[in-house]
């Protein structure tokens, strides 16, 4: 199908970005449009107007710091997968990108159109949820926020964003030397929505241990260790009981198959983690 | 329409488009270069890739005024590339096509294979060309062919990364000047927007815990459960939820007409779910008994804009239990249906469906408790859902199937 009409604006800024949107609530980001442009297609999205921000100069942006790397919006999968950003996870970050749809899609796919559009079934979701990466957020009149990945994201599909705001960056920690990431993702054919998916970062200089299951139908559920703590949780978690305890109490329901893929899922990033 | 500037096979073009005209459309249709096929026209089959700025992409999925200033390759634009006549030799010796509608995707992304991961040890080709659909199954001997070409080492050599180049979607702001399409100036100033209700509350809304059972679909109609308990008498619960007026005002996105004379209910739902927008009108039907504190409502609704329909029912019944410090409370227990039809119906997700009825869900059941604490006839504008990003509401029922169904069909 072809999309509904619609306008279309192209700022080159990201005040002149959110002033379109606060302007027009039917109004709708569009980055990569590899989400957003399916759903135009198929009509199930019908936006008054698209305000591509794939222009805007700050949002291909690298920032580097001492503790953290901050990603523009619109740098996109390939880009991360290519190698062509400063990595604060020590490859962590494009192995995950390797596996995102494909490459046509990751080409054009942005990481903050990822985390706008807060699908439970995309790989950024959870996997910065459990590298502890901050969204900012830019707003009207050059309001600036951050928030932690996992308070941005409320639902399926629904996030923290108030009219007129857009994902201008991801803000992702530093990784230590010792640090070490798990990731697995069960889907049905490569690349399509995966029906679950497992992440555990340990990072026990920093005091991270942080699992987290996604593709469960709603925000991502974290497991997460205190400092100290985080070996004895990993090593708890090798057992398939223990994982779907854990799972059940984070929040993580479904029928028994959906609770087996979960289980399954986070038992193989686990077992990364903690493989000699 | 727009006037649209880019490079096309090496040629500069202009053309003029509407902002909603794709990539592919724009090559076929106006500069009938018919080589790029259209298959599925959502970014699932991969016959419509392309190259922009020398990455590949799917042009049904990228709209041409998004386009403006890039460099666009086709597969008439391969006719004298070194990579692509292997790849061609390569198709045509392992018998790499059958009907051929696949083929100018499925070499472009073959090529782009070649030209980034030539060198990868134990390169899975199969995973990599997992993008690109074959419907004559046949994908050994594409598979094969793409084989061979590696085998055959890289003819160009792998292009270096060069760190100044746009991490973002092709083109990027070195493109072209900056056009605002038919779109209102960029700088107008930000007229106020009508902001999402806000709750006059007198009190904050506080968390009630809502239970979803299993979503089912049974001949077509998906099928749950919802329970919570409010910290209130059963009496005071009843005389809200046994009027849908004050019902329906508990609902975020529901605005209810007056009652009319035959007692029917007539309203509007909006919806707001990610990019999803949907305005369903309808009508149904309540009945109400008083001794059971039980009601029953039906209604079916059409959303204009997409012509989806919907059709669904809610019973829910009130029973006494006890609050956290014995003080009287009501369970309210649902149990609730719905079926949709329609462009909606296709986006099936019900693993979506569970955390978006639970939200619902909860947002009632908050904006209820708040209601029956509100000292008189107080305003409380329901409580929304997810931050505001996501308004849904439902005439205790009959809406609600609709949106929760946006997600349920099918289980992708």
């Amino acid at each position: 199908m072809k999309a509904a009409a619609f306008d279309y604006a192209r700022p080159d800024t990201i005040a002149a970005a959110c002033a379109l949107l606060a302007a027009d609530p039917d109004a709708k980001v569009m980055a990569g449009g590899q989400s957003l442009g399916p759903m135009l297609n198929l009509r199930l999205a019908q936006p008054s107007c698209l305000v591509d921000i794939t222009r805007i100069r700050d949002l291909g942006r690298i920032e580097e710091s001492d503790d953290a790397v901050v990603l523009g919006a619109v740098v996109t999968h390939a880009a991360i997968e290519d190698g062509r950003i400063a990595d604060p996870s020590r490859g962590f970050l494009p192995r995950v990108a390797r596996g995102i749809a494909y490459r046509a899609v990751r080409t054009r796919g942005t990481v903050g159109g990822s985390l706008a559009h807060a699908d439970p079934a995309a790989d950024w979701l959870s996997t910065l949820t459990a590298l502890g990466a901050e969204i900012l957020i830019s707003g009207p009149h050059g309001a600036r926020r951050h928030l932690p990945v996992g308070d941005f994201v409320r639902g399926a599909m629904s996030t923290a964003l108030e009219p007129g705001e857009i994902v201008d960056g991801v803000r992702i920690p530093r990784l230590s030397a010792a640090a070490r990431c798990g990731f697995h993702k069960i889907c049905r054919k490569t690349g399509e929505f995966a029906e679950g998916m497992g992440v555990a970062v340990h990072d026990p200089e920093r005091g991270v241990c942080r699992i987290v299951a996604g593709a469960g139908g709603g925000r991502p559920a974290v497991i997460e260790a205190s400092r100290g703590a985080g070996s004895r949780l990993l090593a708890r978690l090798v057992d398939a009981e223990a994982v779907r305890e854990a799972l059940i109490e984070a929040g993580v329901a479904g029928d028994e198959y959906r609770m087996r893929v979960h289980v399954a899922a986070v038992r193989r990033a686990v077992a990364e983690v903690v493989s000699p | 329409m727009t006037r649209l500037s880019l490079e096309v096979n090496g040629r500069p073009v202009t053309v003029e488009v509407a902002p909603r005209t794709h990539l592919a459309d724009v090559l076929r249709e106006q500069l009938l270069l018919t080589g790029t096929h259209i298959g599925c026209e959502h970014g699932v089959c991969g016959a419509c890739t392309v190259e922009i700025d020398g990455e590949i992409a799917r042009s049904c999925i990228t709209f041409a005024v998004a386009c403006e200033g890039a460099r666009v390759r086709t597969i008439e634009g391969f006719d004298d590339d070194a990579l692509m006549a292997r790849m061609r030799r390569a198709f045509t010796t392992e018998h790499a096509l059958q009907c051929g509608y696949c083929t100018p995707g499925m070499m472009i992304a073959a090529r782009d294979l070649v030209r980034r991961k030539a060198a990868t040890p134990e390169l899975d080709i199969r995973t990599e060309m997992s993008g690109n659909l074959c419907r004559c199954t046949g994908y050994a001997g594409i598979v094969a062919a793409i084989e061979s070409v590696v085998a055959e080492g890289p003819a160009v050599p792998a292009t270096a990364a060069d760190p100044a180049r746009w991490r973002g979607p092709a083109p990027g702001p070195d493109a072209t000047a900056t056009v605002a399409a038919t779109a209102p100036s960029p700088t107008a100033p930000a007229a106020p927007r009508s902001a999402p209700a806000q709750a006059t509350a007198p009190a904050p809304a506080r968390p009630i815990a809502v239970e979803v059972g299993p979503v089912t679909v049974v001949d077509g109609e998906t099928r749950f459960t919802e329970s919570f308990v409010l910290e209130h008498p059963p009496e005071a619960v009843w005389a809200l939820m046994s009027d849908p007026q004050r019902v329906a005002a508990c609902m975020p996105g529901l605005t209810l007409d007056p009652p009319g004379p035959d007692g029917r209910l007539a309203g509007r739902m909006e919806v707001r779910l990610g990019p999803i927008t949907a305005g369903f009108s309808g009508e149904g039907t309540a009945t109400r008994d008083d001794s059971a504190r039980r009601m029953v409502i039906e209604g079916r609704g059409r959303d204009r804009k997409s012509g989806s329909q919907a059709a669904g029912r809610v019973e829910y019944v009130l029973s006494d239990t006890a609050g956290p410090n014995a003080t009287p409370a009501t369970r309210v227990d649902c149990v609730i249906g719905f079926t949709l039809q329609g462009p909606l119906a296709q986006f099936g997700r019900s693993d979506l469906v569970r955390d978006l009825v639970a939200r619902i869900g909860e947002a009632f059941a908050r904006t209820v408790d708040l209601r029956l604490r509100a000292p008189g006839d107080a305003t409380v504008a329901p409580v929304p859902l997810g931050g505001g990003s996501l308004l849904v509401g439902v005439l205790a029922g009959r809406l609600r199937r609709l949106l929760a169904r946006l997600f349920g069909r099918g289980d992708a």
